[in-house]
Parts: structure tokens; C-alpha cells; sequence
């Protein structure tokens, strides 16, 4: 049985796998364009290279033309806006309601919320300063312009175990979270698994409630037979 | 002067027990260590924080749950093991309203087996099972009321003869007609009609209609673990608005650290702020109602009066099975509607045939599983997360990241495709399965925290490994292409399992209601044995746990207690009449019929 590791270097020798990284005009304009109240320029950079792995888009695998990923959801900026939500009055930590978002409009924490917060984001800051420095350690550079399957192999260094729990669980949520996080940008990570957001206050009718949506029939190869192989197992 | 009640906690049976003593003349005080996400709680659709929002409503963000970084709990299995966990153990959310702020708001009955268990079902080896101080038809009223209270849908003529309505007969129709039948739980209630079971629409406090002020559920699809933004669905809130009416104060950001007492009184409470100040309040009657593991820990850390050693044992969680039905030709849509809107009861049935087969072959005296709810699902934060658990453990030679995960987003086998099923199956009482306090973990505040020790009985495991084929059967009957079924929590016969701590939120027992105070830790109206004026109004007087989900029977409990609690005024002549040297059966006297009089009150109103 392969390992995780031998499956990538097995990939790498395919030439369909051999991407290269953003030209680096792009990341110029990228990194002129946004600002972030926590990461600088390189931090951001190796984040969103980094989680753009994890959730790859166009730019990032050539399998996901057509389909945005925690790049276009700028999952850097929903990170960015967590780790700096207590700058903020009120801090930008629970959305509010009762239809919530877009409106910028947050709950203030209450007194205890506030001093578990700041102990959390205090610890999440260092995780991420120290993770990308882990990073690009294990690069023997920056991580950001190392090719696309040099990244991988890197994020699965157990020197990056760590930062790659935090990495993954924040690009999760920053593609599918609503967009009032900073992430998930024009909708893109609901829109791409269609999944419509929130419905409120409109709702559903009892028709679209009850009613099939009619034959929408899976493409069961790759990964989504095998896992239906292990759950068809249990 | 009026008495001063302190109720601990505003959820279901605290707001149950708060609206009964201000509507019955009491000064009521209801302090919650959670803050309040509402507005004007007169108002039956107050101004609400709750929205349609997976990351907020996510059990990492700590919204309406206790923060696990500041409270956590410990958990171990025996009593002879360290702790496998400090962190989040079966929290419940602490927030204005309590679990109710989030609930599934499914309301089915307990069945006249559950509170007649010992008498009509016989002893179970290493159980430590008894009968309730009340039987079915004696709450059955009470059921009629909070039903009224909290708005509750469903058609009693759609529920099954039997073994729905044999074993909690009905004599009202509900409030309101059932919802829209969400189409994952109709794919699922026709393989449930596949096997010969009956399936129903189950009753749920959800509007289907304008009722009271609040406006008909629209089906926005954000429910379980959501809180409701139209205030269609509510629970504690109900009674809580008309507490507050009646003139009771909620204080939230206020922990009860300690119930001080003495002799055969409390008298009043400490309340600690959200600065950290603290101060004891005044109180001629104490009710603790913080929900089950919360008022264990209180009744433990207020030393109340406790000589065969009870408090906290039988402690009682659901032991929970869930199934997965996954759809390759069709989306399912689960995230439309109220979670799910049918169940199935033909598996609490002891005598369902598969129970009392495997019944005999484990030589248990009885078998049960539990309520069956057809249909639910996840959202993409939750879908993407289970993912992610699957490609870094299940899957070799798989990337655990990146295009696969993708890939399984895009085809969601385990969120648009799927129907869901949880089976909430009885829990047996066994004194072994405690709550105390953990000797070493404290909480921010420097206070121990709950330490839950907990492992099921054989027949849970027995119940489980009967009824993990049917479940996959009757998933596979409703045409899904992948059915299975598998534990929610690990135990020594199933290690693999959803989790390894108990989560399913229903928490019972460990103050059980009994007559006999060596077996018992409350009386027959929720007492705390040997205190005359400390009360116990949420899941933990529970002495069996019954199959279904236990909200409605927590709050038709709590109103039937508080009934004759109102009449617990009349105990403050108890002070002046042993203080001026004069025996106390005058006294005792007096509260009887002060009770008797509640009791007969109630019963003209109903």
C-alpha cells in the first residue's frame, strides 16, 4: 500500500501535475492590492499559497478550471480579519442578526467571551507567525514561489503538522463561511458545491420542501468511489 | 411581602418553573451564567443575535455554548481510569433560553413504560432502574399545557395506534397541523413502510402557522443548533416570557457558585458577576435549574445534605446510533426544512420482535432502542471537516487535501446527498455513571469543574448491535445507494465510532425523584430530601431515561413540581413558628394543604 508520500512523488512524475507557480507580475499585483491588518505582504503571501493547496482553484490545479477555490475566496482575508476581530468595537468575532450579514454588523463579545478570545487569536497570531517561518524553513526559502507540488510535499512535512491543522481547518472555513468573515468572497465557495447560503427571510417553499429536485446523477470515479467504498464498508 | 424565589439556569425547566411561581405571586429571580442574545423578553418575537450561520453556530466558536477554554468538563469511562478528556463533554448551550436556543425541537411523549419501568418491566441486572414518582396518566395534562405553551405541530390522529398511542394515549388534538414534509425524511419514511414500521410526522414546537404572536416556520433549513431568527421555533422562551411578564427579573452573566443553607433551609445564594464579584442573595426558595451536569456540580459544591451518597449518580445520557443513507442519482436537499419531520417509534417498543429476540439470546429481560428521526443532514463547514477526517485516516495514496476534497464538496455524498438518521435509544440508570467534582480541573473562575464518568450498560450495546442492521436496512429500503449505520460514541464492543465522548445533549438523572431518600435525591415533587425550600427543576430528577428526546417531559415535569411548589411559601411560617419554640406540625400541616390546594387549582384550570 502506497503512503501518502509515495503517492505524491509518484504524481510528480506525471506532467500534467508540473505546475508552476503565479507568475511573478501577478503576485506583485496581489500583494498591491491587498493590505492586511495582521499579515505582512510575505506572511499573507505564504498563507494564501499555502491554503490555496489545501483548497486549490484555477491558478492552483489544472483539474479545477471552472472551479474557485480558498484563493478566489481570499481565505487569507478571512484569516486576517479573525486574527485581528478584537480590534475591532464591536469585535468582528459573531456576526448579527436575524438575517445577519453583509451589513458589517457584529455582536459585541461579553466580558467573558473577550478574555477567552484574546487568549485564543494571542495564540493563533504566534501559530502563524511561527508557521510560516516553519514553512519556510522546511523551503529553504519562500515557501510562497516554491512549485505547486513542492508546496504539498512541504505542507505534509511533520515539521508543518501543526500549522497545517490550523491552515486547513481556517481554509474550510473561510471558503464556506459567510462572506461577512472576510472569506468566501462573492459566494464563490457555496456557489461552486451549490449550496444555496442563508435563506432567511424568504425560506423555502413547501413545494421546494418537499418535492424532489429531480435526476442529478454523481460522477462516481476518483476519490468519491473510493470514499463511498469506506463508507459502504462500515 | 412576597417570597423571593432564585431559579439557576432559564432554560427549559428553569423557565417552566420561573413562570409557574411569578404567575403564582413570588418575586422571582432567574440569574444565567451565559449572556442574552435577545431583546425585550415580554415581546413573543423578541430581537434575536441567532442567524443562519454555520461558523458562528460551530462548536469551535463558543456562541450560545459555554467556552471550553474558560469551562470545560472532564470525562473518563470508570471510575478507575484518568480522564480521556478535559474539554467539551455534552455541553449545553449557556445563553438566555438554555438548550432551547438551538434545540431540534422534536416533542415526543414519554410512554407510560417509562415512568412505571420497575413495576411493568422488572428489574434489569446491574441497573439501577425504578418507577417515577408519577405515572403517565398523572403528567399527561401537564404534556396537554407545555404542548399549548410552546406552540407544537403535528396531527395525534397521524400518530400510530401502536405503538405511539397505546403507550402515550392522547385526549387533545396539537395546536397546529404538521409543516411541510421535508423530502429526505418522506425518502426515508417510505423505507421505514418498506420494513412494516410507521413512520409519522413528529411532533415538534415549531409553528406551522401564526400562533401567539409568532409568525408560521418558513423552513429556512438552519434549525438543529441553530437558533431560530423568526421565533417560530422556541421553547424556554415561552415560559420565560411570561415569567417576565409576570414580573420576574432574568439576570444573565451571573454564575450561582454556592446554595447557603443550613439545617433544614437555604436561605439564600452566592451569585458571582461577570467582574468576579460576588455576593449571596437573599432567597425563601432556591430552584436548580441549570440543566443536569450543572446542578450536580451546584448540589456538590453547595455541600447539600447527602448521607447515601446519590447525588449525581444514575447519571443518564441517550446512547445514540446514526445511520447514513447517500443518494448517487438525486440531491436530497436536507438542508430545507426543520432538520427532519418524521420519525419512527417501533423501535422503543420492547416488544418490536428483533428486541425481544435479541432480548432473550443476551438474556436481558427486556430490549429497546429508541425514536427514530428520519432525515437530517450537515452544512458545508461540517461536510467539508468530515472530509478532511476521512482522506487524513480512511484513504491511502490519496492526497489529504486539495483537489479530492474538492471533488467530494462538489459531489456532497455526505451533505446534499445525504438522509441522516439518529436513533435515540434508552440509556440504562446505573449508579456506576456519575457526575462529581473533577479534583483538579477548575474552571476560569477557580472553581472545580464536572468530572462525568460514564460507560453504557449492556443492554445499550445489546440495543445497538440489534438495531445497527435494521437502521441500514431501512436506509437501503428508501432506494439510497450507500446505507450504514454506526455508533455516534466508541465503546469497548464498537471502538470506531462518530465520537468518543458522549455528545447527543440530552443529560438526565443524578438527582433522581424518588420516595425512598436512600435511593433518591429529591422527593416526589422535586425536593432535594432533607431541605424543605431547594428544588431541582431540569433533566436531572430523571430516573429513567426513556426513547425520546427528553425537552417536553423536562418541561411538563418542571410544571407539574412548580405547581406545588408555590404553595412552599406557606414554609416561611415554618421559620416563625420554630423560632417562637412551637412544634413544626402545625406547620407541616399547613403546607400540605397550601399544596393540596395547588394541586386542586391546577386541576380546575386544566
Amino acid at each position: 500500500m502506497l503512503s501518502r508520500r509515495d503517492f505524491l512523488k509518484g504524481v510528480s512524475l506525471l506532467p500534467l501535475a508540473r505546475l508552476v507557480p503565479l507568475p511573478a507580475w501577478e503576485r506583485a499585483a496581489q500583494a498591491a492590492t491587498e493590505t492586511f491588518a495582521f499579515f505582512t505582504a510575505h506572511q499573507a503571501a505564504v498563507v494564501r499559497e499555502a491554503t490555496a493547496r489545501i483548497i486549490p482553484g484555477p491558478l492552483d490545479d489544472p483539474l479545477e478550471m471552472g472551479h474557485p477555490g480558498a484563493r478566489e475566496a481570499n481565505v487569507t482575508r478571512f484569516i486576517d480579519v479573525l486574527l485581528s476581530a478584537l480590534d475591532h468595537h464591536p469585535e468582528h468575532i459573531y456576526a448579527g442578526g436575524p438575517y445577519g450579514t453583509g451589513a458589517g454588523q457584529f455582536v459585541a463579545l461579553s466580558t467573558q467571551q473577550r478574555r477567552a478570545w484574546e487568549t485564543r487569536i494571542a495564540a493563533l497570531k504566534k501559530a502563524y507567525r511561527d508557521g510560516v517561518v516553519v514553512l519556510d524553513s522546511i523551503a529553504g526559502g519562500d515557501f510562497s514561489t516554491a512549485s505547486a507540488l513542492d508546496k504539498d510535499q512541504f505542507l505534509l512535512d511533520d515539521r508543518a503538522a501543526g500549522f497545517l491543522e490550523i491552515l486547513y481547518t481556517h481554509a474550510i472555513e473561510g471558503t464556506y463561511s459567510d462572506p461577512v468573515y472576510g472569506g468566501n468572497t462573492n459566494r464563490s465557495g457555496w456557489t461552486e458545491i451549490k449550496f444555496p447560503g442563508p435563506s432567511m427571510p424568504r425560506g423555502y417553499t413547501r413545494a421546494e420542501v418537499s418535492a424532489s429536485d429531480g435526476p442529478d446523477v454523481i460522477d462516481p470515479t476518483g476519490v468519491v468511489a473510493q470514499v463511498l467504498q469506506v463508507l459502504g464498508d462500515q | 411581602m412576597s417570597s423571593r424565589a432564585i431559579v439557576i439556569g432559564s432554560g427549559a425547566g428553569g423557565s417552566t418553573a420561573a413562570m409557574v411561581l411569578a404567575e403564582g405571586g413570588w418575586d422571582v429571580l432567574i440569574v444565567e451564567k451565559g449572556r442574552n442574545y435577545f431583546g425585550d423578553l415580554r415581546s413573543p418575537t423578541p430581537a434575536t443575535a441567532f442567524s443562519n450561520d454555520e461558523l458562528k453556530s460551530s462548536a469551535s466558536r463558543y456562541f450560545e455554548d459555554p467556552d471550553v477554554d474558560l469551562e470545560p468538563r472532564s470525562f473518563r469511562r470508570t471510575a478507575s481510569e484518568a480522564n480521556r478528556v478535559v474539554g467539551n463533554v455534552n455541553h449545553l448551550p449557556s445563553t438566555v433560553g438554555g438548550g432551547t436556543t438551538h434545540w431540534d425541537a422534536k416533542t415526543p411523549r414519554f410512554w407510560d413504560i417509562d415512568f412505571k419501568k420497575l413495576s411493568l418491566l422488572g428489574p434489569m441486572p446491574n441497573a439501577s432502574v425504578t418507577d417515577w414518582p408519577f405515572s403517565y396518566g398523572e403528567i399527561a395534562p401537564f404534556y396537554d399545557e407545555i404542548e399549548s405553551l410552546i406552540g407544537v405541530q403535528g396531527d395525534v390522529n397521524l400518530l400510530p395506534t401502536s405503538p405511539t398511542r397505546a403507550h402515550a394515549p392522547r385526549t387533545k388534538q396539537l395546536p397546529m397541523p404538521p409543516g411541510a414534509p421535508q423530502y429526505s425524511s418522506v425518502r426515508l419514511a417510505g423505507g421505514a413502510q418498506t420494513l412494516g414500521l410507521h413512520p409519522f410526522p413528529v411532533p415538534m414546537a415549531i409553528t406551522s402557522q401564526p400562533y401567539q404572536g409568532r409568525p408560521a416556520c418558513n423552513d429556512c433549513g438552519f434549525c438543529s443548533h441553530y437558533g431560530c431568527p423568526i421565533h417560530a421555533r422556541v421553547g424556554a422562551l415561552a415560559p420565560l416570557r411570561r415569567a417576565v411578564i409576570a414580573g420576574a427579573e432574568v439576570r444573565p452573566e451571573t454564575f450561582a457558585s454556592r446554595v447557603v443553607w443550613s439545617g433544614r433551609r437555604a436561605t439564600g445564594v452566592v451569585l458571582v458577576d461577570n467582574t468576579g464579584a460576588s455576593h449571596t442573595e437573599p432567597a425563601d426558595l432556591v430552584v436548580m435549574a441549570g440543566s443536569t451536569i450543572e446542578t450536580i456540580r451546584l448540589a456538590l459544591l453547595s455541600r447539600l445534605p447527602n448521607p447515601h451518597d446519590q447525588i449525581g449518580r444514575h447519571l443518564m445520557f441517550h446512547w445514540f446510533t446514526a445511520g447514513f443513507g447517500v443518494y448517487l442519482t438525486e440531491r436530497i436537499h436536507a438542508y430545507r426544512g426543520r432538520s427532519t419531520s418524521h420519525a419512527v417509534d417501533d423501535f422503543a417498543d420492547p416488544e418490536y420482535p428483533a428486541a425481544k429476540l435479541a432480548a432473550a439470546a443476551a438474556g436481558l429481560p427486556y430490549v429497546r432502542g429508541g425514536v427514530l428521526e428520519l432525515g437530517g443532514s450537515q452544512d458545508p463547514i461540517a461536510e467539508a471537516s468530515y472530509y478532511r477526517f476521512i482522506l487524513s485516516t480512511a484513504l491511502s495514496g490519496v492526497k489529504p487535501f486539495g483537489t479530492p476534497l474538492k471533488q467530494l464538496m462538489r459531489a456532497s455524498i455526505l451533505r446534499d446527498r445525504l438522509a441522516g438518521i439518529e436513533m435515540i435509544s434508552e440509556d440504562m440508570p446505573q449508579a456506576t455513571n456519575t457526575v462529581d467534582l473533577d479534583p483538579a480541573v477548575k474552571d476560569y473562575r477557580g472553581v472545580p469543574v464536572a468530572r462525568i464518568t460514564y460507560a453504557p450498560h449492556q443492554h445499550e450495546i445489546v440495543s445497538q448491535t440489534t438495531f445497527i442492521p435494521l437502521l441500514t436496512a431501512l436506509i437501503k429500503a428508501s432506494g439510497a445507494d450507500v446505507g450504514f449505520a454506526i455508533p455516534e460514541v466508541s465503546s469497548d464492543l464498537y471502538p470506531v465510532a462518530a465520537g468518543d465522548v458522549p455528545d447527543g445533549k440530552h443529560i438526565m438523572g443524578g438527582m433522581r425523584m424518588g420516595t425512598d431518600p436512600a435511593t433518591s435525591v429529591t422527593d416526589a415533587i422535586g425536593r432535594v430530601h432533607g431541605l424543605d425550600n431547594v428544588v431541582v427543576s431540569d433533566g436531572s430528577v430523571f430516573p429513567t431515561s426513556g426513547s425520546h428526546n427528553p425537552t417536553l417531559t423536562i418541561m411538563a415535569t418542571a410544571l407539574r413540581n412548580a405547581r406545588q411548589w408555590v404553595g412552599l411559601r406557606t414554609a416561611a411560617a415554618h421559620d416563625v413558628l420554630a423560632v417562637t419554640g412551637r412544634d413544626d406540625h402545625g406547620a407541616v400541616a399547613a403546607a400540605a394543604i397550601a399544596g393540596s390546594a395547588a394541586i386542586a387549582l391546577r386541576r380546575l384550570k386544566s
